[in-house]
């Protein structure tokens, strides 16, 4: 067996000094660090890294860029394929993708090619390096993006390269989507991506907060107002386990609601921030996916003594990215595996107080599927004072109730042709709008594709003719 | 977009009324929608009921409880954001005999707005039912539905004014006399309308009325203000924020309505202990 040399390890506020704050975990790699470990690449001839990432980074030159000390240039390289870097290195499950393909991977040491690809944002901003941008003066042309989640942003900065004028219309009060709402501070902090979307309207994107697209600005609008729109609303709407007990029990949130309130609303800054958040002393999460990792790390810093992960499947089976779940464990956060609650208790005040839950079992089903089904009579209870439910988001109906004339499958998934676009002519979607929800990466290369696709319909086909759609208001 | 205080009215021991520049929600508002306020950049969002939007501005009423009241008190004079409007305004149409009740803060801003927009609909006969704690915390009468209507009746809680109880008592004396009852709007206190809505069940009259739930983002997102229709989960922010008070299991509504009490008091506390600019509490 040759000898690997083991990747440089990255610097982290030790887990029980980082329960108490909301900053970053990482630290970030130094310049000597990123070299060294860029180093490490054995520059594959075929770089089996590349095609495993969703948005082709040229993964093999930035790390010999970097070992070369040229940060600048591999900074610049990135960027063309990647208009978010700072983030998607932070998020990536880099283990499903580049660095699981990596060679180095069988020895169980693949190059840090997230850390690598964060570092190098990093030093790209911090030393702010400009992007050579917008290619062509296209304002007369004026393209309408729906949401400023990843998928968003991404379609923005193309279309604002290819000279376009771009309009972002949010329901929120601040743009990022998921990136400021959902993911919190301590694993991607707010202010990297406040920068980036500053960086966007300098290159003259114009965002509209608070518009939300089929409530105080209908989709037929911007149809009749626009060349071209892009549909990136994510899949953003909660799902609850629909068990006894639940109809709304105080103290048992979505995730979504008590990510909202602890990241966007800053509630664990509360009274200083005015909103508020109850998380109690015992909290079970239930879910195995990042958000439920998110939620968990995020009790874990409001202050609760036990935080509980529920999943009805196993350890291993959990869908969250290696990292998170390795850094929840670290943080205290109590896994257990196959089990599932079946009915909230609550006491008079309408308090969670206990769960009700069932242990399950792995099972092969006729159809060969390996499911998780209930073991009789193995009810036990758990005493807990909050609840979060992470069984991850389908689309929001409130966009889709008011645009009819956009085809969707039965869970509100936007169905699209292989150039993004949707049933209506000139409507494109990506990202979790059309796709479910996926990965933060997946959105940002979708948005970019979409994006070319768009230039590619408004310099062939006459836009001033629009495709009627249904007139549907509140 | 400023959203420039242009007017703050002391109505009375309890409730301002502040108007408010936001001239592209009150062009596309419709009566029964409501707002979300953030008062400065830390701010809550919190779902605000509209009184009245023309030329250019919003009117809102605000309870003199809590944090945001302070703020105002304390000379506040624009808000960081206005967001809406939001959620599904009424049907403009006749409804025939309708009765238009309130209870508190929100709920009488949804009457005005209400009685104002059916008051100019042929074939309407409008009766509005609003009730207030005690004859001081009357509005003046120009913030009344007095003028908007055919008839108006004021209850007060402790009897100092009108007639002695909620919107109810009268309400239940039109029902008794025989009047036939096409329609009734509503809203303010949570057990007013729970009461409310086995009168509306028992006599089988149609309604809507505001369900106030707690809201954070209020359009789809949290779950935060869902309620139980029929059994079935609805949200405020989306499929409200108006339902029919015999479908909504009230007693679920009311216990959540509480789920923030402990948190407010340490807002208002912190607020109080902070406001002085003293540098007491920087250091
Ligand atoms: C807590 C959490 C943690 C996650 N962690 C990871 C991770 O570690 N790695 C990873 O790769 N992925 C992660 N994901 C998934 C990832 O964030 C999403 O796949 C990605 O953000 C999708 O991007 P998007 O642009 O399609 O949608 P979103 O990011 O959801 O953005 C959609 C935007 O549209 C806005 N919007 C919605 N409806 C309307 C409307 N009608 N009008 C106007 N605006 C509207 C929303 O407010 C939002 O800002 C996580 C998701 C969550 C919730
Ligand atoms: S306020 Fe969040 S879903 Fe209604």
């Amino acid at each position: 067996m040759p000898k690997i040399k083991p990747r440089i390890p990255m610097g982290e506020q030790p887990p029980m000094e980082r329960i108490t704050n909301f900053n970053s975990v990482p630290y970030g790699y130094t310049e000597d660090q990123a070299v060294e470990e860029a180093a490490r690449c054995i520059q594959c001839k075929k770089p089996r890294c590349e095609p495993a990432c969703p948005v082709t980074i040229g993964i093999k030159e930035m790390n010999l860029l970097i070992a070369e000390r040229k940060f600048k240039e591999a900074y610049l390289l990135v960027k063309e394929d990647n208009a978010f870097p700072a983030c998607s290195g932070r998020v990536c499950p880099q283990e499903k993708q580049c660095e699981g393909a990596c060679i180095l991977e069988k020895f169980d040491q693949p190059i840090a090619i997230g850390k690598l690809e964060a570092f190098i944002a990093d030093w790209g901003r911090t030393h702010k390096v400009e992007v050579e941008e917008i290619k062509a003066n296209n304002e007369d042309k004026h393209i309408a993006i729906v949401g400023s989640g990843p998928a968003g942003l991404a379609c923005a900065a193309e279309c604002r390269r290819y000279g376009y004028a771009v309009t972002i219309y949010e329901t929120l009060h601040k743009a990022g989507g998921v990136l400021v709402y959902g993911i919190p501070e301590f694993r991607l902090p707010k202010a990297i991506v406040e920068k980036e979307i500053e960086h966007l309207e300098e290159m003259g994107v114009k965002i509209e907060l608070n518009h939300t697209v089929g409530q105080n600005i209908y989709y037929y609008e911007l149809v009749s107002q626009n060349d071209a729109v892009f549909l990136a609303m994510g899949a953003g709407a909660p799902k609850f386990m629909g068990i006894p007990g639940e109809n709304p029990m105080d103290n048992v949130y979505s995730s979504n609601e008590f990510l909202i309130r602890a990241n966007l609303m800053k509630a664990y800054k509360f009274p200083e921030w005015d909103t508020p958040i109850n998380c109690g002393n015992k909290v079970a999460v239930i879910g195995a996916g990042n958000v439920a990792m998110d939620a968990a790390r995020t009790a874990k810093r409001l202050g609760a003594n036990e935080v509980h992960i529920i999943y009805r499947r196993t350890k291993e089976q959990a869908p969250a990215r290696k990292e998170e779940l390795h850094h929840a464990l670290e943080e205290g956060i109590i896994f257990h595996e196959l089990v599932n609650p079946i009915k909230f208790h609550g006491d008079d005040d309408g308090f969670i107080d206990y769960m009700e839950l069932t242990r399950m079992e792995l099972v092969e089903g006729e159809d060969g599927r390996i499911s998780p089904k209930p073991i009789e009579g193995s009810t036990f209870y758990m005493e807990c004072d909050t609840v979060i439910e992470a069984l991850g988001t389908v689309p929001n109906r409130l966009f889709l109730d008011r645009a009819p004339d956009i085809e969707r499958d039965d869970r509100g998934v936007i169905i699209i042709d292989e150039n993004h676009m949707t049933s209506v002519e000139g409507t494109f979607a990506g990202g979790d709008a059309s796709s479910g929800a996926a990965t933060v990466i997946k959105a940002l290369g979708e948005g970019k594709r979409a994006a070319r696709a768009i230039h590619a319909y408004i310099s062939t086909h006459d836009t001033s003719h629009r495709q009627e759609v249904q007139r549907v208001e509140v | 977009m400023s959203f420039d205080i242009t007017k703050m009215i002391d109505l009375d021991t309890m409730d301002f009324l502040v108007d408010v520049e936001a001239p592209e929600i009150v062009e596309r508002f419709h009566p029964g929608q409501f707002v979300m306020l953030m008062t400065r950049k830390e701010g809550e969002r919190i779902p605000m009921s509209v009184m009245k939007a023309e030329n250019g501005k919003l009117t809102m009423f605000i309870r003199k409880l809590g944090k945001t009241s302070k703020e105002l008190r304390d000379g506040m004079t624009r808000f960081e954001n206005v967001i809406g409007p939001l959620g599904h305004g009424i049907e403009e149409k006749v409804y025939g005999n309708v009765v238009v009740v309130s209870d508190a803060v929100c709920g009488q801003a949804e009457n005005y707005a209400i009685c104002e927009a059916l008051s100019k609909i042929e074939g309407n006969r409008i009766t509005s039912i609003q009730t207030f704690p005690s004859k001081k915390e009357i509005y003046p009468e120009d913030y009344l539905t007095t003028e908007l209507v055919d008839k108006h009746i004021i209850t007060t809680e402790d009897g100092s004014f009108g007639e002695e109880g909620s919107y109810i008592v009268p309400l239940q004396k039109m029902i008794d006399e025989g009047e036939e009852i096409d329609f009734v709007f509503g809203g303010g206190k949570l057990p007013t309308m729970k009461a409310v809505s086995t009168v509306l069940a028992k006599n089988n009259i149609d309604n809507l009325f505001t369900t106030r739930q707690m809201m954070v983002d209020g359009s789809g997102m949290c779950g935060a203000c869902r309620l139980y229709i029929d059994g079935e989960m609805k949200l405020a922010c989306v499929d409200g924020p108006m339902f029919d008070s015999r479908k909504v299991n009230w007693d679920k509504a009311i216990k959540r309505y509480h789920m923030f009490k402990k948190k407010e008091k340490e807002a208002n506390d912190y607020y109080e202990a902070h406001k002085g600019g003293c540098g007491q509490c920087q250091k």
